[in-house]
């Protein structure tokens, strides 16, 4: 039973040297989460626009999430196969740079449609998106206007959030109630957690049970409801917009050190912030293109709340304070 | 002896594929940007709390899936000529492949607010933990525990009726002492697969009040990407199903075995027929609700859009690779461990021959992702990972099918070494002769359940592909969590439906063809 495993491990390995013999045009391999890889995520239509032109062949890699993805480049250190690590976000950006595994990518971002203006020599982003409590009208008349509102009615909705120890709209809302109730925010979880249904693992859990109908409004993200009107034809979905503002969340992309194929990686950087790429982001990855322009856009996006202005904690701060933020929520939660 | 080399080709690569991770975990030190944490965990009142609501919910869990199942179990031997009863025992061996989410959003749909039978809000904390780790486990325990029935001798069953004896005199003196031996082993298999629950117990506990050690150790791998941490909390968490499985070992007792028929199936009186009758009926809409909910939820799905693509088809095959090659293998293993275990029990060794399934049952509890990450940390500066993915994922669910074969088959072979080993012996039957005649004949029934439970076990992981990462969508498992993630919820539950469906006709066709003709009957 032992030999069949090293066999089977060479009849892979014999193959891909077949198919690496045939194909003598360059490899370029990106880390990615496998949403993004997924059939219906941006990968398959990226992959395509991008290999019409580079003469080359790319390997887009699914790993869980960003977190993952960081982890495996971590452990692979310099002799990791990846070129570029696509779709870890603002929150662990610090520990990505800290890790000293990137190199500048040397590109500026032209025509940004972010709310803040980006100088990040080492990352550079392809989308971006606010969370938001989404609800269902015909149940939720008289939604909260604000964050505030929100966690002191104590007659308000009922909640389905993530886990910030497992989600990254668990971690944003975390960041969020400490932006807007800074060392008060322990009171507000408190007062806020007699409303929570439940705290699920991921987003897919929270957000399938809120269309099951087992609360009144789910942590998601303001564009969640652009998804109903355009892949379904249902308004009845909506994201409520809170006067304090809302949490951001920047995914980025950075250029791995050890990358063998530079030019290639630089490329590819390129297209990610060109139209090409960013009008894929909208209807795939639902989150907002990180390059102006209405053209990127559909129409239905303009049913969309405002959420200005853009909340975003220092990558710096969350890297020091996030464990201490987290273990306080934990304790918090738990009485 | 020559059961012995064998044997022990199995336990050592068991130790180098559990232990050589989790070392290589404790190890890593210089990794960028990663500082060593305190290890001093104990003094930490959240990893108390945790351990404690970790153990509590487990035990909790294992007493209300078991106890029941007994009785289930008793009903379903004593009524051998139910109608449907085949069909419903292949719906038993289905719960055990519902990936954790779905089994989420099924229970829901039953016990949900809007629910056929709503629980409110109550359902979120202990109830909807018991409810669902019932829901997986009341069926497998149902399963594992049938063919002690089947194994009791006739004239035992001749004999009460001679000596007049009562359902409590017969249960007390001839049912109880065959139980005894498969139970503990059945407790401990249940208790595991409760302990390392993880996406079930956080989204229906209601909150982190619901943590389990599997989910301190998830975090420390991933968030806080704290090897040493998570290795040593792996470790831990093996360390407690060690001492369950000492305590679950001593209520075990080997009957005496002898050679003689066994024809299970009793005349009852009606009363104690319908009280059977009752208690099916009452477990199959228990285990058949959220089943039939996900049913009704995926016909009325994009059916014909999920089944005209082409990647589900290419991921419905790899599927079908890993877990038939992952059931082989564990099969093998556990067949290895087992000849040897059964003849030190037969040897009068007992002590070590338990040892010997024990070592085989307790792999279970170390996570993947620990097996995993270590493995990674081992394989990448030597090989591409990316070539061995497939290899690692199927060592690593043979590996946590193991326990679920020493179960099917342990008690089993032990009895077919005890009849049997002396008339071999006399006979001269060795090697591939003695598994023709003796060993294939009388082992081929638990064989095939092994085999069908490990099979769609490995269909339903999720864990160890999405770890190794993947330039397509590898598995139906795999599958269904990226359209749960992409807002797909109606194409996820029409795939989990399939996923299901491969599963119940794996399993049918691995029990027909491996376990002959008479698989469930009675």
């Amino acid at each position: 039973m032992l030999s069949v495993l090293p066999r089977i491990g060479s009849g892979l390995i014999a193959l891909l040297v077949v198919t690496s013999l045939q194909a003598a045009t360059p490899t370029l391999v990106v880390y990615t989460y496998d949403s993004f890889t997924s059939d219906w995520g941006p990968g398959p239509r990226v992959k395509a626009a991008f290999e019409a032109n580079c003469n080359c062949k790319l390997d887009l890699v699914g790993l869980s999430d960003g977190v993952a993805m960081l982890n495996r480049l971590k452990l692979e250190g310099a002799g990791s196969r990846a070129d570029i690590l696509l779709g870890i976000d603002t929150n662990i950006t610090a520990d990505a740079r800290a890790s000293g595994l990137f190199e500048a990518h040397g590109l500026t971002l032209q025509d940004s449609a972010l709310p803040q203006s980006w100088q990040d020599d080492l990352f550079l982003p392809y989308d971006f998106g606010y969370f938001a409590f989404v609800y269902n009208r015909e149940r939720v008349t008289n939604p909260p206007t604000s964050l505030r509102q929100l966690v002191e009615d104590d007659n308000g909705p009922t909640l389905l959030i993530q886990d910030p120890r497992t989600s990254t709209p668990g971690l944003g809302l975390l960041l969020w109630m400490k932006k807007v109730f800074g060392e008060d925010s322990d009171q507000a979880w408190e007062r806020l957690s007699k409303r929570i249904v439940t705290v699920s693992k991921g987003w897919s859990e929270a957000y399938g049970l809120f269309l099951k109908g087992e609360a009144d409004m789910v942590l998601s993200y303001t564009t969640s409801p652009a998804y109903h009107i355009i892949a379904e034809q249902d308004s009845r979905y909506a994201a409520a917009a809170f006067t304090e503002g809302h949490y951001q969340q920047i995914e980025v992309a950075g250029l791995v050190r050890g990358s063998q194929q530079k030019q290639l990686a630089r490329e590819f950087l390129e297209f990610m912030i060109s139209a090409e790429f960013q009008q894929i982001i909208p209807t795939t990855n639902w989150m907002y293109p990180v390059i102006a322009g209405k053209s990127l856009l559909p129409a239905e996006f303009d049913q969309l709340i405002d959420p200005a202005p853009a909340l975003l904690l220092d990558e710096r701060q969350v890297a020091a304070e996030r464990k201490r933020w987290v273990d306080e929520w934990l304790e918090v939660m738990s009485r | 002896m020559s059961r012995a080399v064998p044997a022990a080709l199995v336990l050592a690569i068991l130790a180098l594929l559990v232990l050589g991770p989790m070392l290589a975990l404790f190890h890593l030190g210089d990794i960028p940007g990663y500082a060593a944490s305190d290890l001093r965990f104990w003094e930490n009142a959240y990893l108390r709390r945790v351990l404690f609501f970790s153990l509590w919910q487990a035990s909790l869990s294992t007493l209300l899936a078991v106890v029941p199942a007994i009785l289930v179990a008793r009903a379903f031997a004593m009524q051998g000529q139910l109608p449907l009863r085949n069909l419903l025992l292949r719906l038993f061996a289905l719960p055990l492949v519902v990936p954790a989410v779905v089994a989420v959003m099924s229970i829901v749909s039953v016990y949900g607010s809007s629910g056929w039978l709503p629980l409110g809000r109550s359902l979120y904390g202990i109830n909807g933990i018991l409810i669902a780790h019932v829901f997986f486990n009341l069926p497998l325990a149902v399963r594992l525990l049938l063919p002690q029935w089947q194994a009791i001798p006739q004239h035992h069953w001749q004999l009460s009726e001679q000596l007049g004896m009562n359902a409590w005199q017969r249960w007390r003196f001839i049912e109880w002492p065959m139980l005894r031996e498969a139970l503990p082993g059945v407790l401990l298999l249940v208790f595991m697969l409760c302990l390392t629950s993880f996406a079930v117990v956080l989204t229906l506990g209601g909150g982190p009040r619901s943590t389990t050690l599997e989910v301190a150790i998830y975090q420390s791998l991933r968030f806080d990407f704290d090897p040493a941490r998570a290795a040593l909390l792996a470790l831990l968490q093996l360390g407690l199903c060690m001492l369950v499985a000492l305590l679950t070992l001593k209520m075990q007792r080997l009957p005496e075995v002898e050679i003689t028929l066994s024809t299970p199936a009793r005349p009852s009186t009606s009363l104690h027929k319908w009280v059977d009758i009752g208690l099916i009926v009452a477990a199959t809409l228990f285990v058949g609700m959220p089943l039939l909910s996900m049913l009704i939820d995926a016909l009325g799905g994009p059916v014909v859009r999920v089944i005209s693509d082409a990647n589900l088809w290419r991921a419905l095959a790899s599927t079908l690779l890993i877990g038939l090659t992952a059931a082989l293998l564990s099969v093998c293993a556990g067949w290895w461990l087992l000849r040897y275990s059964a003849s030190l029990a037969y040897a009068g060794r007992r002590a070590r021959a338990r040892l010997i399934d024990l070592a085989g049952s307790i792999v279970y509890v170390v996570p993947p992702l620990v097996i995993g990450t270590g493995m990674f940390v081992l394989l990448s500066p030597r090989v591409d990972v990316f070539d061995w993915v497939y290899p690692i994922v199927i060592a690593i669910n043979a590996l946590m099918g193991l326990p679920f074969v020493i179960r099917c088959l342990g008690p089993a072979m032990r009895q077919n070494h005890a009849r049997y080993h002396r008339l071999c012996l006399t006979l001269g039957l060795t090697g591939w002769n003695r598994f023709r005649f003796v060993e294939w004949p009388l082992l081929r029934r638990p064989l095939g359940l092994a085999i069908g439970l490990v099979a769609v076990l490995a269909m339903g992981d999720l864990g160890v592909i999405a770890l190794f990462g993947s330039t397509q969508t590898s598995t139906l498992a795999l599958m269904i969590y990226q359209q749960l993630g992409a807002y797909l919820v109606p194409q996820a539950t029409v795939t989990a439906l399939l996923l299901l469906l491969l599963c119940l006709g794996v399993f049918a066709l691995l029990e027909r063809l491996i376990g002959g003709k008479t698989v469930v009957a009675g």
